[in-house]
């Protein structure tokens, strides 16, 4: 980094069908929550950015850089953003990068979607422009699909069990419990989620991140201070159809953006204590420990058969719930992963890991086609 | 969304372009049609066309059943329908058969049996052998090593060179390389003499270590290999190892420098059980021998 971008503090709305909500509720209460978790007055805010995937289809609400900046007295620039789920990472991303250029020197980010507003063939056929619209979509492809086509070629590839698959899941459901903005607050044991109804097969109901609606905010400034900086911000970029891919079973996005972010931080990628993944579906997070070198081609799931991604583990994951059991609001996803990062690094996590230094956000759009890598450190 | 204008291109596209064979690279079933797809769930499949370019498509209803590797035909067939009710075709698959394999594709499973010197894994083979003696064949090791009178293993002597032409021909599927004190061994497994076994309807056993099966696995593909991995007897690994010592001096084929040198190897082996996890079926403790072979044996029958 350039410059050093602090987060000062930020907020989040409970994640889930929120019926009496509507997108501009979600930000204003995103929004609020974060400046007065934080010293700064509104109008310190000289910017903001806002990550937002399907707001013009499912809120019929376009141009929200303006809607939230119209919630600050004095209207400061600002401006959306949009890669598909990877919206949220992308708009920290680019804040990142007016602060180091010294365009801004502090940034509201919001990560904001509003999806059950809709009925559910909306949404569906939404979700699926994150994919390529001339080359996937006219098959008849939704996007958990997309993601089942790795899934099948992995099990293939690998020989993974069902059972075994289904750890995954369990894993995140269980840390959301502690977690009061998550979407599902409920144990559910691995047998359960082998015996959900078939999505895409292989991929079960309980293998998907949930249609949420919901808003997070962070504030990042290089003028005002705090213990927690970000130390590295990576994104990067894969072929949008799967059609030109060489792998179904890693993404070369994540690989890119982590060894990056790796050497703007000059970390080791084992000083990090915890992980945020974005396990949209339960076969990415066992593509995403494998692309990001935490485990063998093929053997991720041994760290969740060794209990190591549990709160006592050896690489705590989505501590959060993740995107399965705490709500995947699409562009709100990577703001939430960074307050997520954030929490536990100034020790205010519900999930608290104990001696948090280090913490890595890993936020993805589409099928690994783009992907930002955060690293977030505790400097007090 | 209907946009006319984009259908217009693809007709266009369509009338363009050669109508080629392809293969699975991988397949799902859509269980949730998007809106214009009907309700019936269907198979889309990312297929390798023979021009070597990628297509997502829907396979056809009355295919045979979906597999990686499968070869597929296309049809130009109804693939849904627009909200003013007009129809849009498109090309769909259709499974014909697997793909006839000129490379090395699954056409039945290898079983292996590793761990380290001293197991029992000879031995076990050998029973197994027997048991199985009409339809299994142990798959001969390619080796550069010198004969031994006391050679238990089915082993093809070669040279070096022939050896380093073989790979080179891509005829050795799995390969290793064992330096010792005395000789550079290089060991491996021949695709011809796998086939081979195969072609008489029969199972390959192969007796292997570590390297070999990692080989193994990467060539046939996780799922040809049925992999056993054999474990001394022990609560611990000092236990474990003590009773590898034990059983390699009551052989008396070896000398007493050999047997420290299989037992740091058979300590790696065991290290490589826990690292290797994944290119492993089952893990079986050779306590008593019978009991050990009764269970490969109804392994291999649950498979069969």
């Amino acid at each position: 980094m350039r410059e050093t971008v602090y987060v000062l503090g930020g907020a989040q709305t409970k994640f889930g069908e929120l019926w009496n909500k509507s997108l501009s509720d979600l930000i204003r209460e995103a929004v609020d929550g974060a400046i007065a978790s934080t010293g700064i007055m509104p109008t310190d805010i000289d910017m903001v950015v806002i990550g937002n995937m399907v707001g013009g289809e499912t809120a019929e609400q376009a141009h929200l850089g303006t809607l939230a900046s119209s919630m600050l007295p004095h209207r400061p620039p600002s401006l959306r953003v949009e890669a598909a789920c990877a919206s949220g990472g992308l708009a920290v991303h680019t804040a990142c990068a007016f602060l180091e250029s010294g365009k801004a020197e502090t940034i509201l980010v919001i990560g904001a979607e509003k999806l059950t507003d809709v009925a559910n063939d909306i949404v569906t056929s939404a979700l699926m422009r994150a994919g390529d619209a001339e080359k996937d979509a006219p098959a008849g492809l939704t996007f958990p699909s997309i993601f089942a086509l790795s899934a099948t070629a992995y099990m293939h590839k690998y020989s993974l069990k069902r059972e075994d698959l289904s750890l995954v899941s369990e894993n995140s459901h269980k840390a959301a419990i502690k977690n009061p903005y998550a979407q599902f607050r409920k144990e559910i044991p691995a047998a359960a989620i082998s015996k959900s109804p078939l999505i895409a097969d292989p991929l079960r109901l309980l293998d998907c991140s949930p249609i949420s609606d919901g808003a997070a905010a962070v504030i990042l400034s290089t003028k005002h201070e705090s213990s927690v900086h970000i130390a590295a911000s990576q994104l990067a970029s894969e072929s949008l159809s799967l059609t030109d891919r060489e792998s179904l079973t890693s993404f070369m996005s994540t690989r890119t953006a982590f060894v990056r972010a790796l050497s703007e931080s000059g970390w080791d990628k084992n000083s990090i204590d915890a992980l945020e993944l974005h396990d949209c579906f339960s076969i990415a997070t066992l593509i995403h420990l494998e692309d990001l070198g935490y485990a063998e081609e093929g053997d991720a799931i041994r760290i969740f058969r060794q209990g190591d991604a549990g709160l006592d583990g050896a690489l705590p994951i989505n501590m959060s719930g993740g995107l399965k059991a705490c709500g995947h609001p699409i562009g709100a996803t990577g703001v939430k992963q960074i307050l997520d990062c954030f929490k536990q690094l100034s020790g205010t996590a519900n999930n608290q890991v104990t001696d948090m230094k280090r913490a890595l956000a890993h936020n993805l759009g589409g099928v690994g086609a783009t992907c930002t890598v955060h690293l977030l450190e505790n400097i007090a | 969304m209907d946009r006319i204008p984009a259908l217009h291109r693809r007709i266009k596209e369509l009338a363009n372009a050669r109508l080629q064979p392809g293969v699975i690279e991988s397949f799902t079933i859509v269980r949730h049609p998007p809106a214009g797809f009907g309700t019936e769930p269907y198979a889309v499949a990312l297929i390798r066309l023979e021009d070597g370019t990628k297509v997502m498509a829907q396979l056809t209803r009355d295919s045979a059943e979906p597999m990686i590797g499968a070869t597929v035909i296309p049809h130009m067939r109804r693939i849904r329908t627009m909200s003013n009710g007009l129809f849009v075709n498109d090309l769909k698959y259709e499974v014909v058969a697997m793909k006839t394999a000129p490379v090395f594709t699954v056409i039945s499973y290898v079983l292996a049996v590793s761990g380290p010197s001293g197991v029992g894994k000879t031995t076990i083979a050998r029973q197994l052998l027997t048991l199985f003696h009409s339809y299994a064949e142990q798959v001969p090791i390619l080796t550069t090593r010198k004969a031994k009178k006391s050679d238990t293993e089915p082993y093809i002597h070669v040279s070096k060179e022939e050896f380093d032409s073989l790979l080179a021909k891509k005829e050795i599927i799995s390969w290793t390389h064992m330096p010792s004190s005395t000789e550079q061994r290089y060991y491996g497994y021949r695709k011809r003499d796998i086939e081979a076994i195969w072609k008489k309807g029969k199972l390959p056993i192969v007796v292997t270590e570590i390297n070999l099966l990692k080989g193994l696995v990467e060539s046939l593909g996780r799922r040809a290999v049925l992999s056993c991995g054999l474990l001394p007897p022990g609560r611990s690994k000092r236990l474990m190892l003590s009773a590898l010592l034990h059983r390699l001096r009551t052989r008396g084929r070896d000398t007493e420098e050999q047997i420290v040198e299989r037992l740091k190897i058979a300590e790696a082996d065991l290290k490589a059980f826990t690292d290797h996890a994944h290119l492993f079926d089952h893990m079986l403790v050779n306590d008593e021998l019978g009991v050990c072979v009764e269970t490969i044996r109804e392994l291999v029958a649950t498979v069969k």
